[in-house]
């Protein structure tokens, strides 16, 4: 902030301070209400209700201190279900960002038609969680289902996507990777066509190739975005649930039960809203490490322009 | 030209993996049941029946419009109150404004689905099941769309506010007649990512609608694949095309702007 | 910018238009419980779980109420499986937004009844002097509590075996004497493998079918009776006939004569439909849904039982109606009406013979329309005889307690466990430890 403004509202002296300070918080008034009522509360009711005993209702009822956490520590469920989300994660972010990736590269060449390319690469945005989810429920079909029909067409056995424990998960992560790549298709584009074209330029006239190009300019200075995209994709991937909820519920075997259907089974099927708060705090908690983590090793690697 | 010509098979080969999923949920959309069985990838003949069953059995436009009301309403709630409280951390200078500032955006880190359970009992003592603002005040207020707005008020020099001072112009005008018109590339990146996020909601209005006064779309899609037998994916298939056309629809004429919405998102985020 | 943004508006504009001119299904959205409708009748909100066929068949039965009724208007509302309706009712229950009227699954019936937002069946039956002697008394007693009538049993089903009588004849199996017992059923699923290129048996991984086969071997899930003499403590799934239930699924599975299609119950009807499996078990709700949507001739047979021994017979399966107390009197009153309505005669017959649900009144059985089915469908009539010649003993009444649901998902778990390789024994075992720990 510049010098003379500092100046003038030091001097404007204590009454106007007290009134800009009114004014900010009128301003940011609606703010709080709204991050009140609908976060800044329930966060903390969250935490409180995993020390209790809540019913169906929310009927609070005895203190458990710690018993909750305990419970999950021991319980056979919530490791499986811990699992089943780091590899759920495991399996859609890389996938999502490099096959991204990819396709952002290609998109970014100057060609003719590109436009329309582009078009089909970004509509997965357009395709809503249910909507997306539905129709990979038909392709999963286990007799009516296209995706074994075509294997079958190559001589390959069908594959038991959604009723066999070992490939369930892995048929949601493909479900959630072909939903997340139109945007971040998009994102990753915008920050390949961000890189300025004399970079390549001068490139050329040193003589290098497609891929020194790529590795030595576009990646070091699209990381940036890479780095963004990162963050949402893992957020988002600790958040997932709508697939599960079409695809799976939670099955076979509670190989997709992850912690956000888990929350979702335990509270509102159960009816042990104190239990799953407790797992709704592990969830916070998983998210905040892992954002932290991105930070400070990801950022470091990061090349500002 | 040997490069061009592989750039035009992986670009083909690319588009026609990824688009493979809607395309199939059309051309099953135009089946008789008996292809559906039969696991074609084309249907012998176009036929609509499926959609006039679907549209028969189910209300598929008034869970559209309950969607888009909804989405609407999230949207232009968030823009209202990002747009406030960026301005407010942009353009008053009050004291402890850091501090607030730090808080709100601490709250990034907060998972929603974390706060369902008391949010939802917060809805259910209300009475708000069932309705509108049940289903789209929690999400009003948004800490990322703060902190966007503001990144791009930021940008905005502070003579402009000095000088509009002394012509004797309010905050809230200059908020209106400046600030909102200077930022438009940021307000509509985060109007469409509202919008869009709403639209895609999923567990919250599976929570608080119990009837079809208020179902969106997505609910009202898992609804009818429960209760459709294996014999009616024709229809499932006619009613998930029926749903993706609007938003497709948006994207295609809207894609570059979300783009560089999206774009000037990122790289200042 | 202002080309998407108009496109925007445009696409909300003729929405907007499209389904307010239309109104589709969409006629009476609103209203919640004790509104007036235009008629000046109560407006009372019903929720179930029937979905396709069954569901319109609901609705046609709900329509034909609301004409003949002056003072009362039910909206029928869908909401999703019996697990999904349960769960919405769960989180809504205690408060003003629970529905007068709810259609719940036989094994949600502890829940319900401890639940404290319901007014108990009997209470209606006792100021209306409502004479119960008309209903089957095997139906109700799994509904009564105490003696106690908790709530109204509405579609009550059972599980019999579906199969393709024109496959058995191409594999050279009787098709008018299908296999009964387990090792019957594992041969004949071989027969089927070899002959045709289709598995011989499945059923959708659905903990119920696996109750009805320990109610077959008259064997209790739970202790103290089944939780009706006291609350149950221990789960006894792990007994000797629950692993020759697990140990007959394993046999086949591991000989690929049976296939996993999954756990919803649709799952095993479209490979059944399309011929690539032959025999399979589903609810004989869903008779008429099967007859209809098969090109070849269905054969139903009793459920099969374990070698060596009778079947025992079947638990009643299916729904009842529960009044809750989260509306006033008045509507609850009105909701009894309904409920009053269901349990006549002929519209049992006319939901027997649109559905396969039995009739729980056996005046229904003399009515003509049920008459005419059974005849031109002798199909239905296996879940009936199935029904008479059970004997009512403790494991047949079926198992009572509050996390039965639960109970039926950790049996899923194990099954679909087993069937990707884990012992029988130790599925089993693990289970019933879950249950155990459920319990407490």
């Amino acid at each position: 902030m510049q010098g003379g403004k500092a100046r003038k509202v030091r001097k404007s002296g204590y009454h106007n301070q007290k009134k800009l300070f009114g004014i900010g918080m009128l301003y940011l008034l609606p703010a709080f209400v709204f991050l009140g009522v609908f976060l800044f509360y329930p966060m903390f009711k969250t935490l409180y209700f995993s020390f209790f005993e809540v019913g169906g209702n929310g009927q609070v009822g005895e203190f458990v201190g710690w018993d909750h956490y305990i419970e999950l520590t021991k319980s056979e469920e919530f490791r499986k279900s811990m699992k089943g989300t780091f590899l759920f994660v495991l399996y859609t972010v890389p996938a999502e960002i490099i096959i991204a990736f990819f396709l952002a590269v290609l998109a970014s060449e100057k060609l003719k038609g590109i436009g329309f390319f582009r078009t089909i690469f970004a509509s997965t945005m357009g395709v809503s969680v249910a909507a997306g989810a539905t129709i990979f429920l038909f392709l999963f079909h286990p007799s009516l289902g296209v995706l074994n029909n075509i294997l079958g067409m190559f001589g390959i056995d069908g594959v038991e996507w959604l009723t066999s424990s070992d490939w369930a998960l892995f048929s949601v992560a493909m479900t959630t990777v072909w939903m997340h790549l139109g945007i971040n298709f998009i994102i990753l584009l915008g920050g390949i066509q961000n890189v300025p074209d004399e970079l390549y330029e001068s490139a050329d006239m040193d003589g290098a190739g497609y891929w020194s190009k790529l590795f030595k300019i576009t990646i070091p200075l699209t990381s940036p975005v890479i780095f963004f995209v990162t963050i949402i994709a893992l957020i988002g991937a600790f958040q997932t649930f709508g697939q599960i909820d079409i695809l799976t519920s939670g099955g076979p075997a509670g190989a997709t039960n992850i912690i956000v259907y888990s929350i979702y089974q335990e509270a509102f099927q159960y009816g042990n809203f104190g239990f799953a708060s407790a797992q709704a705090i592990i969830l916070f908690l998983i998210i905040l490490v892992v954002t932290i983590i991105q930070f400070k090793y990801g950022e470091k690697k990061v090349h500002y322009q | 030209m040997i490069r061009k010509f592989l750039m035009y098979t992986l670009l083909i080969l690319s588009a026609l993996v990824l688009f493979f999923p809607i395309l199939y949920a059309i051309s099953a959309s135009f089946m008789q049941p008996k292809e559906i069985y039969a696991g074609e990838l084309f249907p012998s003949s176009i036929s609509f029946d499926a959609y006039k069953e679907v549209f028969d059995s189910i209300p598929l436009l008034h869970y559209l419009m309950v969607s888009f009301i909804m989405s609407f309403m999230v949207m232009v709630g968030q823009l209202v109150i990002s747009s406030l409280s960026a301005f407010a951390f942009s353009f008053i200078k009050f004291k402890g404004r850091d501090l607030i500032f730090f808080l709100f955006l601490s709250t990034m880190l907060i998972p929603w689905e974390a706060t369902i359970i008391p949010n939802f009992l917060t809805i259910l003592n209300l009475s708000w099941i069932n309705t509108y603002q049940g289903l789209s005040f929690p999400f009003f207020a948004l800490p990322f769309g703060i902190f966007l707005l503001r990144q791009h008020f930021l940008t905005i020099p502070q003579e402009l506010w000095e000088s509009a001072q002394m012509d004797g112009c309010s905050r809230f005008k200059f908020l209106i007649r400046f600030v909102i018109p200077l930022s438009k590339s940021s307000l509509s990146a985060l109007g469409i990512y509202g919008f869009l996020t709403t639209w895609n909601q999923y567990l919250w209005p599976l929570l608080v609608t119990n009837d079809d006064t208020v179902r969106t779309v997505q609910i009202g899609l898992k609804m009818l694949i429960a209760n459709e037998s294996s014999s009616s994916w024709n229809m499932v298939m006619a009613a998930v095309v029926a749903i993706l056309l609007p938003t497709l629809l948006l994207l295609f004429f809207g894609i570059k702007h979300i783009r560089e919405g999206l774009t000037a998102g990122a790289l200042k985020g | 910018m202002r080309k998407f943004w108009g496109c925007f508006v445009l696409m909300l504009a003729l929405i907007l238009t499209l389904a307010a001119c239309s109104g589709d299904g969409a006629e009476s959205l609103d209203d919640g419980d004790g509104g007036e409708d235009a008629d000046g009748k109560k407006n009372i909100t019903f929720w179930h779980a029937m979905s396709g066929s069954n569901g319109e068949e609901l609705e046609a039965i709900v329509d034909k109420f609301n004409e003949q009724s002056d003072s009362v208007h039910i909206e029928a509302i869908y909401q999703g499986s019996y697990d999904d309706s349960l769960t919405k009712l769960r989180a809504v229950g205690g408060s003003e937004e629970a529905p007068a009227l709810v259609q719940v699954f036989e094994i949600g019936t502890k829940y319900m009844s401890e639940s404290g937002f319901i007014t108990p069946m009997q209470e209606f039956i006792d100021a209306d002097d409502f004479d119960v002697s008309g209903l089957e008394e095997n139906i109700l007693s799994y509904y009564e509590i105490d003696d106690q009538l908790y709530s109204m049993p509405f579609n009550t089903s059972n599980a019999v075996m579906f199969y393709n009588k024109d496959m058995f004849e191409r594999v050279g199996l009787d098709p008018e004497n299908p296999p009964s017992t387990f090792s019957e059923m594992t041969e004949a699923a071989q027969q089927i493998k070899d002959e045709e290129d289709a598995y011989g048996f499945t059923m959708a991984t659905i903990g119920w079918f696996v109750e009805q086969l320990l109610a077959n071997q008259d064997a209790l899930y739970l202790d103290n009776d089944n939780g009706r003499s006291g609350d149950a403590t221990e789960a006894l799934v792990n007994s000797e006939e629950g692993l020759k239930i697990f140990e007959w699924l394993q046999e086949m599975n591991e000989a690929e004569t049976f296939r996993n299609y999954g756990s919803d119950w649709e799952d095993p009807r479209g490979p059944f439909f399309a011929e690539q499996v032959g025999m399979y078990l589903d609810s004989t709700a869903n008779v008429a849904e099967v007859i209809k949507n098969s090109d070849f001739e269905v054969g139903t047979a009793y459920l099969p039982v374990a070698d060596g021994m009778e079947p025992q017979g079947v638990i009643v399966g299916g729904a009842s109606l529960w009044i809750t107390n989260q509306v006033d009197e008045e509507d609850q009153n009105a909701a009894w009406e309904f409920v009053k309505f269901m349990t006549n005669a002929d519209i049992q017959a006319e939901w027997a013979a649109g559905t396969g649900y039995f009739p729980i009144t056996p005046a229904a059985y003399d009515e003509q329309v049920l008459k005419d089915v059974y005849e031109e469908y002798p199909q239905y009539t296996t879940a009936v005889d199935q029904l008479e010649d059970t004997t009512v003993t403790p494991a047949i009444q079926g198992a009572l307690t509050e996390v039965l649901p639960e109970a039926r998902k950790i049996i899923e778990t194990a099954l679909g466990e087993m069937y990707e390789g884990k012992d029988p024994q130790e599925a089993l075992d693990d289970a019933a430890q879950k249950i155990n720990d459920a319990l407490e």
